[in-house]
């Protein structure tokens, strides 16, 4: 065999376990956001206690490694709380990574919320609307946009940042091709390894571009 | 009955002190206009009527209810929330810079409030907008985006979006100043049509020629301080006190 064809038997095998890596991407992503744009409300809040707690969230959880926080899921929390203890592997993840991601994300929204022209929230207020609603209706459907490049980043370095389950023996793109690599003895999977993280982030950075123009149409 | 009676306004951030002792009372049908130089505290004022910003010490009261009632920057008005917000939406509001809404349309801008909080039916809400938006004669953009329009097509926007809460009492603050100068008729217009129909209306303006056509009041404000109040004629043609001659002087 060849070399060409021995990495092209290995595609399906990375194929399978990338599965792992853009599903845990995307769970984790998706639920940052949502509990990152509570954190990020909480920061900017009026209220000094929610606002304080909330930045010492993002204090911690963008202050230590991820791997870290990996590690505290899924091998220290069942020593500290063993009620809190997770069988599965993927959920171990899906956990530390939305956890971790959710801090990147606050900061990012908060940004986008308070670079919205104050008068859009005063235009609100004069309205009657309450703060709320303004958030809803007003302030957040503004700031979506100015959201979409910075989150498209997130979402690429949670992507690469997916292969650190490989130490936790979940088995993504990156666990499938060590293991490959150590059973044929070769280093050259990581050539169709590293292209297929590759293709991945070109879609997806092709995916971001695009909903940032779809979402200005009315500028 | 006045509509609007303000009384001993003070405020201040921090040690600036930017409204010192300001009264003043607008009647039911009344069109006051407030000129001044920059820094006076004109928009200062007006933005305290409608709790866009607090003020330290003095009353407000609208339409006969005590808004606002504080001392030394303490509340002291018995009002609950709800009933505060009740009594500001007796105001609209208009701003310098329009602060439409860019990402709603312009039918969209004018039926949000009613739709959100008056609660209004999504018929209803539309008849009144597209009523409104007919009014200030921009009937042809109702389902375009503020940044196809002009200036001062925004700003008429603005103000049908503030006319469909239905306040008794309109407060604009310098409604021209961001125009352009070929823009600065078709906005006027529409006001003097809204003081023709009997609209309460508080004007920050510097467009003199304006104040003197519409107004029933000119009050001219110097250093957080109103130092001259009357009929347009009498501040216009013979101003008493010596800074609003100055002032008159400069702008005419």
């Amino acid at each position: 065999m060849n070399n060409l064809e021995r990495m092209a038997g290995w595609i399906p095998p990375l194929i399978d376990a990338s599965k792992i890596t853009l599903s845990l991407s995307v769970i984790s992503v998706v639920l940052g956001m949502v509990a990152g744009t509570f954190i990020a409300l909480g920061r900017i809040s009026a209220n000094k206690a929610v606002s304080r707690a909330c930045s010492v969230y993002i204090f911690i959880f963008r202050g230590t490694p991820l791997l870290m926080q990996l590690f505290f899921v899924w091998y220290a929390l069942p020593l500290a709380i063993p009620e809190l203890t997770i069988q599965n592997r993927f959920l171990a993840a899906c956990i530390a990574f939305t956890i971790n991601s959710a801090a990147y994300q606050a900061e990012i929204i908060r940004a986008a919320i308070q670079s919205i022209d104050s008068g859009q929230m005063e235009a609100a207020k004069s309205l009657g609307l309450t703060y709320a609603q303004a958030m809803r209706h007003i302030i957040i459907p503004q700031s979506i946009k100015r959201l979409i490049p910075p989150v498209g980043n997130e979402f690429i370095m949670v992507l690469k940042d997916t292969s650190l389950v490989s130490t936790i023996a979940l088995v993504d793109l990156m666990k499938r091709t060590s293991q490959i690599q150590s059973s044929a003895s070769t280093a050259l999977v990581y050539l169709p390894s590293a292209a297929l993280y590759l293709i991945f982030t070109a879609v997806f950075t092709y995916l971001f571009s695009w909903l940032e123009k779809r979402h200005s149409v009315y500028e | 009955m006045a509509l609007i009676e303000a009384k001993s306004i003070c405020k201040s951030f921090g040690d600036l002190a930017v409204l010192k002792n300001v009264s003043l009372s607008v009647g039911q049908g009344e069109v006051v206009c407030i000129i001044g130089p920059s820094g006076a505290g004109k928009s200062t004022f007006l933005r305290t009527l409608n709790h866009l910003e607090s003020i330290t010490s003095g009353q407000i009261v609208i339409d006969g209810q005590l808004l606002d009632d504080r001392a030394d920057g303490v509340n002291r008005s018995p009002l609950s929330k709800k009933e505060e917000s009740a009594i500001l939406l007796e105001m609209g509001m208009v701003f310098q810079r329009f602060n439409i809404f860019p990402h709603k349309t312009v039918l969209e801008n004018v039926m949000l409030a009613p739709l959100h909080v008056r609660k209004m039916s999504k018929e209803d809400a539309r008849a009144r907008a597209e009523d409104l938006i007919g009014r200030v004669g921009l009937t042809d953009k109702l389902g375009v985006y503020p940044s196809k329009l002009s200036g001062g097509q925004q700003q008429r926007v603005a103000i049908a979006r503030a006319l469909a809460m239905e306040p008794k009492i309109m407060l604009f603050d310098e409604p021209t100043s961001a125009l352009d100068p070929e823009l600065v008729g078709e906005v006027l217009a529409v006001i003097k049509k809204l003081a023709s129909v009997g609209m309460t209306m508080l004007i920050v303006t510097h467009e003199i020629g304006f104040a003197r056509d519409v107004a029933d009041k000119v009050v001219f404000m110097y250093d957080g301080t109103i130092l001259e109040e009357g009929a347009p004629q009498d501040i216009f043609s013979n101003p008493q006190n010596e800074r609003t001659r100055t002032f008159l002087q400069a702008v005419l």
